[in-house]
């Protein structure tokens, strides 16, 4: 089989734009791009040599905010929150969505029912579920004082889970898988579907049980999705916000400010739009490099299909 | 084939950027020129003043000042409207919108720090030609709290709540049950707080560490009691040193002793819980915690906690009961002995302001509308759910159930040598968070040159 050539056009080699709209028509999605990404972007990397408080105009610093914020042990640390609490979503979020996104691609009997009740997570606010979650995980009036011998131990911090860091990034990695975890059943499940019943059925005749089918075919078959829901989980890590403003407020201390919390703080609580603005730009710069290095090292612009050979 | 593939994909790329340079040059000229002129017209619908209020269990008051208002002649023709934003973010959106023009017409703030830049900014009217107008604007206020909104010649604020010292609100069946007394100094707090350990009260002071904020006040009150008024005024005009002295150390080595004796509970467990959440209420009512160290507003939270009641109606709930049967105690903070400082000092919120935008298209309605402030009945609705007003028809006025609360508080207020106003609307707001991260790192930690370190990097004389 010849490899694809770029751009995907295999039949005529004459005919320049035959089947390929030319570029205007992709004018009006550049114009809102460049005027609502590109725009603000700007903005915000003018803004961050600057220093305002939302009274009166901005006054010109030079690089005295990056070189404060770059001093800043918070910010620095705030990056390293950032990381912990995106690998333990993907860590955490990923093997429950792939298993029951698999299992609710398949044909059993109550399947259809279970899982319109697992979506009902993804229908609700955001921000309404993380005071729900708030509310229920009071030390002295929720879960952990009815369920006293659940949360009592040392592991859950004897039931006041938002007083150390590590239950507190506990309670919010929680909040958020029970949030998106069926966001993310939605795509394996999609993913799931495509596989070929061929080679299933290939399988089967070859005397593989159900498990190794699930590593040699399904798996392998769910790399293009996985990658989707990795990019969309890292993204999401990155930029996690509402859970945080409505159940830590970055505390207890610091332990739970990551970088987009820090830059909330630093523009509408402390009034320094300029500092935030620094971390604004470096946050959209690493987003941007992380998603690049994601999509280079897997292989996911190259297009290559799961499918070749079958 | 391919180079015009090449070609149309730069064409796109060209494209983009040079609509992205063209728009962020028109927007950064147009800003650097737009913001040194103050907006022209606001936004807001005509005949409407709006007033920005902080949202919580009290606006039944300004719910009733407006239907007021709107009831008088000047009010049909300009009509009151008040938009109430929920307390944990009216700093950040009076902020956001005092610049814009949205802005409202009046605003509730709390005064020195808080409305400092707004004044800075040129964004306030000074009302003193509005008290010249209307002479009894000005002569029915005490004039120490019309003081606090002064800046320089001008007056920026009109009172209208009620002063809000700090008091500790204590359980009264609690301290009976377990044989405690009300504690008037400092040992007395301890050892109170050892014997209602040892009889199994949990958490024996009810503390809303998850704000931070209520955190402050021991602080406010320690270093008051230890080092007497003059460190945090000094402070506050920008000698840093104060925050290394003895005496600074002396006060951060009580609230150490208080936390580690176990007072708040166990370590740090007084993070997983808020008093904007209602919770350290529930404790106290419930029974949980003996004391709570909050502003004079807690009579109303205590009052309403657990309750269903809508709109105007009275509380109901476990709060309401709590209150009636009388088992709801208040007394001075202690005093410290061989402190500086007068143990009859008071901290907390000397007054809540209205304050009026500078452009504002209809004065003589924000005229007619602050008039309200000093009316009877007016006040006497701000003393029935227990705000003690500062107007000088105060005392004839106090009656009903929360009468008893109230003249103590007046007369708290009428004999305090100082009145400190919390350390957060003191400072600008741009300190507000490395403040309240200060304060509640030490609590968990109490590593005091962390502490003292931090304190220092505060910029108050800005």
């Amino acid at each position: 089989m010849t490899t694809l050539a770029n751009g995907g056009r295999t039949k005529s080699s004459g005919g320049l734009k035959v089947g390929r709209p030319s570029f205007l028509w992709s004018l009006p999605a550049i114009t809102y791009f460049a005027l609502f990404a590109l725009v603000p972007l700007g903005v915000v990397a003018w803004l961050s040599f600057n220093s305002w408080d939302a009274i009166g105009s901005p006054k010109w610093v030079g690089t005295a905010n990056w070189s404060a914020m770059f001093s800043d042990p918070i910010f620095i640390k705030s990056f390293k929150v950032t990381a912990i609490l995106t690998t333990l979503g993907i860590v955490v979020q990923t093997p429950i969505s792939m298993l029951l996104g698999v299992w609710a691609a398949g044909n059993q009997r109550n399947r259809a029912v279970l899982s319109v009740l697992y979506f009902i997570p993804l229908l609700l606010s955001a921000a309404a579920i993380s005071v729900v979650w708030g509310q229920l995980l009071n030390p002295y009036f929720g879960f952990p004082h009815e369920l006293h011998w659940l949360f009592g131990s040392a592991l859950f911090n004897h039931g006041y889970l938002f007083s150390s860091p590590s239950t507190a990034i506990g309670v919010l990695t929680f909040v958020g898988m029970w949030q998106w975890t069926p966001f993310h059943t939605l795509i394996y499940q999609g993913g799931a579907r495509g596989i070929p019943e061929v080679l299933y059925q290939a399988a089967s005749i070859d005397g593989a049980g159900r498990i190794r089918q699930f590593f040699s075919i399904t798996l392998p078959q769910l790399r293009n999705t996985m990658i989707t829901s990795l990019v969309l989980m890292l993204v999401g890590g990155l930029t996690t916000f509402d859970s945080i403003l409505i159940l830590t407020q970055g505390q207890p201390g610091t332990s739970t400010t990551t970088t987009s919390y820090y830059m909330y703080e630093k523009a509408f609580q402390s009034f320094q739009f300029g500092e935030a603005s620094v971390i604004g730009v470096v946050l959209a710069v690493v987003t941007v490099l992380i998603s690049l290095i994601i999509v280079r090292a897997s292989g996911w612009d190259k297009m290559r299909s799961t499918q070749e050979g079958v | 084939m391919l180079s015009s593939n090449k070609c149309s994909r730069r064409g796109a790329v060209a494209a983009a950027a040079t609509i992205a340079v063209a728009a962020v040059a028109a927007v950064g000229a147009s800003a650097s020129s737009a913001q040194t002129h103050a907006h022209a017209s606001s936004s807001r619908p005509a005949n409407e003043i709006n007033i920005l209020m902080y949202g919580d269990a009290q606006n039944s008051v300004e719910k009733y000042e407006i239907a007021t208002y709107n009831k008088t002649p000047e009010g049909k023709k300009v009509k009151a409207v008040l938009t109430t934003i929920p307390g944990a973010n009216y700093q950040t959106k009076l902020q956001t919108i005092m610049s814009t023009s949205s802005a409202p017409d009046i605003f509730f703030n709390w005064g020195g720090g808080s409305i400092e830049q707004f004044q800075k900014a040129g964004l306030l009217l000074p009302l003193n030609s509005m008290m010249k107008a209307d002479p009894k604007l000005k002569s029915s206020f005490l004039p120490s709290i019309l003081n606090a909104a002064k800046i320089g010649a001008n007056y920026y604020g009109v009172p209208m709540r009620g002063t809000q010292p700090v008091v500790l609100f204590y359980n009264k069946k609690v301290l009976s049950e377990d044989g405690v007394s009300v504690p008037k100094t400092w040992a007395e707090l301890l050892s109170d707080v050892k014997t209602l350990k040892s009889k199994g009260v949990a958490v024996p002071i009810a503390l809303g560490g998850g704000d931070q904020w209520p955190s402050l006040m021991w602080y406010e009150y320690l270093y008051d009691r230890v080092a007497g008024p003059s460190l945090v005024t000094d402070g506050l005009a920008g000698h840093k040193s104060v925050w290394g002295s003895a005496a600074s150390k002396q006060a951060l080595g009580d609230i150490k002793t208080l936390v580690n004796a176990g007072a708040f509970g166990p370590s740090k467990s007084w993070d997983s819980i808020k008093f904007t959440a209602g919770t350290t209420a529930q404790m106290l009512v419930g029974g949980i915690s003996a004391f709570e160290l909050m502003g004079s507003w807690d009579y109303s939270t205590i009052q309403s906690q657990g309750s269903t009641a809508t709109g105007t109606n009275p509380a109901n709930g476990p709060g309401a009961t709590f209150v009636k049967d009388g088992d709801l105690g208040y007394s001075a903070f202690p005093s410290v002995s061989g402190g500086k400082g007068n143990g009859a000092d008071l901290a907390g919120n000397t007054e809540n302001y209205y304050s009026v935008l500078a452009k504002t298209r209809y004065p003589q309605a924000v005229a007619d509308f602050l008039k309200i402030m000093y009316s009877p009945t007016m006040v006497k609705d701000e003393l029935a759910i227990g705000n003690l007003t500062t107007t000088t028809n105060t005392p004839k006025l106090i009656s009903g159930p929360t009468a008893p609360y109230l003249k103590w508080q007046y007369n708290l207020v009428h004999i305090a040598p100082a009145f400190q106003l919390s350390w957060d609307q003191a400072y600008p707001q741009t300190d507000t968070n490395a403040l309240h991260t200060a304060v509640a790192v030490y609590f968990d930690n109490l590593n005091a040159s962390a502490f003292i370190s931090s304190m220092e990097k505060l910029t108050p004389a800005s």
